[in-house]
């Protein structure tokens, strides 16, 4: 338990000087002094550095942050109810239903009709579309809700809205095109600070949650009737984690679009760290996962700078050696 | 004292997939006594325990345990009373041998130290102190079932429903945890296939058939020749507490 407290810690400052770094470093040419005038807001600070830190960076960090923490505790969490390692975030069709909408939006829909809504507000819905949908396909009164039923219900269900994303794209204007696939692969640029609110109280709203039933998730990784045996009621926490999932990783792809891998890896990481007990998992997972996204989007402001790279791209490449590696690690135990 | 139910089945019926699978069972298991459920495969002794620890939902009947029905039960006195031993595999992903047990003792009110004591002393009785902090996913099936075993040891329950404690385990622990079971002399409801095994340790049995009771009685009343050939198929009895079985009867 010490042990797991002290790489909780070291995590914490790890991922605030990357924050730092996040807000020093880009593609503006200036002197040291000047970054730490404008950050600390010092009357001759540069007023450009200024906007640029406080305005464009700052939530911008703050953002990516939000959506590494949420996507890994909803990784983690669908990781322990559905028994699967593979599982993720976008497991019950939420990317692919909120990539539908997004994508719809942007080629087909009036441009007044976008810019009112705007293409978060309709990407969320698309994906709570998607999530009910595999929702309805799974449920049935007087089971506990079979993780393989709800695997394939997501599949089912991200498979159809996939074809209509590749329909969209296909018969779409191709500039409008270039736009929409921009989106699908992810960014966290033009993020400000009005975005932060409502994911930031989601999460705060669903750790919270998760913390306090860490006792009866650690259950379910005994298997479903065990943790039945053990008095832990499966169906009604199955049910509220993939509603809290579904909260969590809709908002996220409104604001940063489709983000793979964070969902997916960071729990895996995580309990290599510091097992796979839900107290000690929970909080490491929501830095990891801040960490990891704060870091890649950085890369991806300063790598092919002044041009920038989507998230999606550049987390695939670096996801793949880490999931090689856990792979190796765990493969025995499946 | 010891005729006060702890376990009380009434008609109890449960189809799966439209089949039945319990049809019209009862039985009553009094406190501190050992209670077998024997029968061939499919015979529904594995769907009465599972509606025992509430992981199936009876289509008609009732079952209570310590005169409370299973429905009024909340989760912290459940876990007090109730310790089962049930046939599913979790991922168990990330966790030690150690956790695995501890986490069968959420809910109890345990000081910590009372706490490690309890999980030391069962991973001993299971054999498994050494490996305490082995990951429970990469370790053999019979040391899992150890774990789970230990689990239930931990928890110190006033009932034990045990589905095939036997499964997977060698000789000699077979016999050191049920042991272990016996001398706690609480009330202990168990499925075996192994009926030498079930007449050493049951102080009463029953056969189940095609989910209904067939017989209620002492090792020596229920494992007789009749009872083999009807239930089981096959020409044996049993004879000084060992099964003695002659052949199968086609």
């Amino acid at each position: 338990m010490r042990c797991q407290f002290k790489l909780t810690i070291l995590a914490v400052i790890i991922l605030i000087v990357a924050m730092l770094a996040g807000v020093f470093f880009g593609t503006a040419d200036v002197t040291w002094a000047d970054r730490w005038a404008a950050l600390t807001g010092a009357p001759d600070a540069p007023r450009t550095l200024s906007l640029i830190l406080w305005q464009w960076r700052m939530p911008r960090v703050l953002v990516v942050a939000i959506v590494g923490a949420s996507l890994a505790l909803a990784g983690v969490m669908m990781q322990t109810v559905l028994h699967n390692p593979l599982a993720d975030p976008y497991l019950m069709g939420l990317s692919s239903g909120a990539s539908a909408a997004a994508v719809g939006a942007i080629l087909w829909l009036p441009s007044w009709v976008a810019s009112t809504l705007g293409v978060p507000l309709i990407a969320f819905l698309g994906a709570v579309g998607a999530f009910v949908l595999t929702l309805g396909l799974s449920y049935r009164r007087g089971t506990m809700m079979s993780p393989l039923v709800v695997i394939l219900a997501g599949v089912a269900v991200s498979l159809m809205f996939q074809s209509m994303t590749a329909f969209f794209l296909y018969v779409g204007d191709p500039h409008a095109t270039r736009t929409a696939l921009g989106w699908l692969m992810g960014t966290a640029a033009g993020a400000t600070w009005s975005e932060l609110w409502l994911p930031l109280a989601a999460l705060c709203g669903v750790t919270v949650f998760a913390l306090s039933r860490a006792q009866n998730l650690d259950a379910l990784l005994l298997g479903d009737e065990r943790a039945t045996a053990l008095g832990v009621p499966v169906r009604g926490l199955r049910v509220v984690v993939f509603c809290a999932v579904a909260l969590l990783a809709g908002l996220s792809v409104a604001i940063v679009g489709i983000v793979g891998f964070v969902g997916l890896i960071v729990p895996h990481m995580a309990r290599l760290l510091v097992g796979g007990r839900h107290l000690a998992l929970i909080p490491f997972s929501l830095i990891l996962g801040a960490l990891v996204l704060v870091v890649v989007d950085l890369m991806c402001r300063v790598m092919l700078a002044p041009e920038e790279m989507p998230l999606g791209v550049l987390l695939a490449i670096f996801a793949a050696p880490p999931f090689i590696l856990i792979l190796r690690r765990v493969r025995h135990a499946f | 004292m010891r005729s006060d139910p702890m376990i009380e089945i009434e008609n109890l019926s449960i189809k799966l997939g439209g089949l039945p699978r319990v049809d019209d069972f009862s039985l009553s298991v009094p406190k501190g006594a050992f209670h077998g459920l024997l029968g061939p495969n499919g015979a529904g002794k594995t769907t009465v325990l599972r509606a025992l620890y509430r992981a199936q939902k009876p289509d008609n009947g009732i079952v209570r345990i310590n005169g409370k029905p299973l429905s009024t039960w909340s989760q912290a006195a459940w876990m007090r009373t109730v310790g089962a031993l049930v046939q599913d595999g979790g991922s168990l992903q990330g966790l030690t041998i150690r956790d695995v047990v501890e986490i069968g003792m959420m809910n109890l009110p345990l000081s910590a130290g009372e706490r490690d004591a309890r999980i030391a002393e069962a991973l001993q009785i299971a054999g498994l102190a050494e490996m305490a902090q082995a990951e429970a996913a990469l370790v053999s099936g019979g040391e899992r079932q150890k774990t789970h075993i230990a689990q239930i040891l931990a928890r110190a329950p006033e009932v034990y429903i045990l589905d095939e404690p036997s499964n997977h385990l060698d000789l000699c622990y077979q016999i050191l945890l049920l042991d272990e079971i016996k001398r706690r002399g609480k009330t202990v409801i168990a499925t075996f296939h192994d009926l030498t095994l079930a007449a050493r340790y049951c102080d009463t049995m029953t056969l189940m058939r095609g989910g209904r009771h067939i017989v209620t009685g002492t090792p020596e009343d229920v494992l007789t020749q009749d009872n083999m050939a009807e239930v089981f198929r096959v020409k044996g009895q049993l004879e000084n507490g060992m099964m003695r079985i002659v052949s199968a009867i086609t």
